[in-house]
């Protein structure tokens, strides 16, 4: 047996033949084409074959045990969600604090810089990543992931 | 023209009941969530399987893919249905998993050879019949996970899952005709596999 159709014939029609998706016009030449083509016949054999194997294969499943506990949406999920934001605000409202109150306690104007200095850097740092993330959110391929 | 279709994959719900627990799930119904849940992870986990090949990780993808089936939930079309998005999400989960694999230039673990069930709704009329179609079952199993994942993933959607080439198409967002002939190609390469274990030499098809 050869590899391919001796015949001029489009055989990725043979697929949809065997699926059932080809127009009528289309299904019609397949079967004109078929009754002089023993290659396109065996290979419609042997490729039902495989197909028929695939279809009636059985997989195990996990048991229920196995799975997480499904996803909290809805009321959990919003309560969650405010939990974070408070929690950020009081984190950036301490640490506002905190700075606020070492500016006006440190008599040293060295140790000061030194101390905001770095703070800056680190936040410049975080502003940078986070404008990195969202360029990237917007550009990704993948934001669709859940659509 | 096709040969009768067993039992789908997984459990799943009638259209309209589905929509109506989709509808009911989005309103935060407990129960019709977790009816959803217990649907679609199965679903997703067989999906997963066949395409890694692996339970283990497989697990963890359908894991990975009802937490962001639940955390969009609220944004789809109940009168859309949930498999080819649930089977999507999981697609690319895969994708990105295999993607993730190959950054860190780490090999995934080995498709494993006892996931598949050969019990009772087997009515081959004599055992030698049903053990050459287990025989032939697990090697085409065997096989598909030695194609390229770009025709595997096709060849899935189509032979184990049972989508019809426009859902296919609106799962791998392909044209339908690009459905038809990657399919083809993959059934090809299947065949050549299937016919080099048979010969003995056994060696991988990746292009």
């Amino acid at each position: 047996m050869t590899d391919r159709c001796p015949a001029s014939f489009d055989e990725t029609l043979i697929s949809g033949y065997i699926d059932g998706e080809l127009t009528q016009a289309a299904e019609q030449r397949v079967r004109i084409h078929l009754e002089d083509c023993t290659y396109c016949r065996g290979l419609i054999d042997e490729l039902r074959t495989l197909r028929e194997a695939a279809m009636s294969t059985e997989f195990s499943r996990p048991d229920d045990s196995q799975w997480d506990e499904r996803p909290k949406t809805g009321l959990s999920l919003a309560a969650r969600g405010t939990g974070w934001v408070v929690a950020i605000i009081w984190a950036v409202a301490l640490a506002g604090f905190a700075l606020w109150q070492f500016w006006q306690g440190s008599e040293n104007l060295m140790e000061r810089f030194l101390v905001f200095g770095g703070l800056s850097a680190l936040v410049l740092l975080f502003l940078s990543v986070l404008l990195d993330r969202l360029r990237t959110a917007q550009t990704d391929p993948y934001r669709e992931v859940e659509k | 023209m096709t040969g009768p279709r067993p039992t789908p994959a997984a459990v799943a719900l009638s259209p309209p009941s589905e929509a109506q627990t989709v509808i009911l799930a989005q309103k935060g119904d407990v129960d019709a969530l977790d009816e959803l849940a217990r649907s679609c992870r199965q679903q997703a986990y067989i999906f997963a399987l066949q395409l890694i090949g692996h339970p283990d990780d497989a697990l963890d993808v359908a894991q990975d893919a009802m937490v962001r089936f639940f955390r969009s939930l609220g944004r789809f079309d109940a009168s859309r249905p949930v498999r080819p998005w649930l089977l999507r999400i999981v697609r690319n989960l895969v994708r990105d998993r295999a993607r993730r694999l190959r950054v860190r230039k780490t090999e995934s673990l080995e498709p494993a050879d006892d996931v598949l069930r050969f019990e009772p709704r087997d009515t081959a009329p004599d055992p030698e019949a049903q053990a050459s179609r287990r025989e032939l079952q697990a090697l085409v199993w065997q096989c598909l996970q030695r194609i390229h994942p770009r025709y595997r993933e096709v060849l899935v959607l189509r032979d184990y899952q049972d989508l019809s080439y426009a859902e296919i198409a609106k799962t791998l967002k392909i044209p339908r005709g690009t459905v038809m002939s990657r399919l083809h190609r993959a059934r090809r390469l299947l065949q050549e596999e299937v016919r080099r274990h048979r010969s003995g030499t056994g060696e991988a098809t990746d292009d």
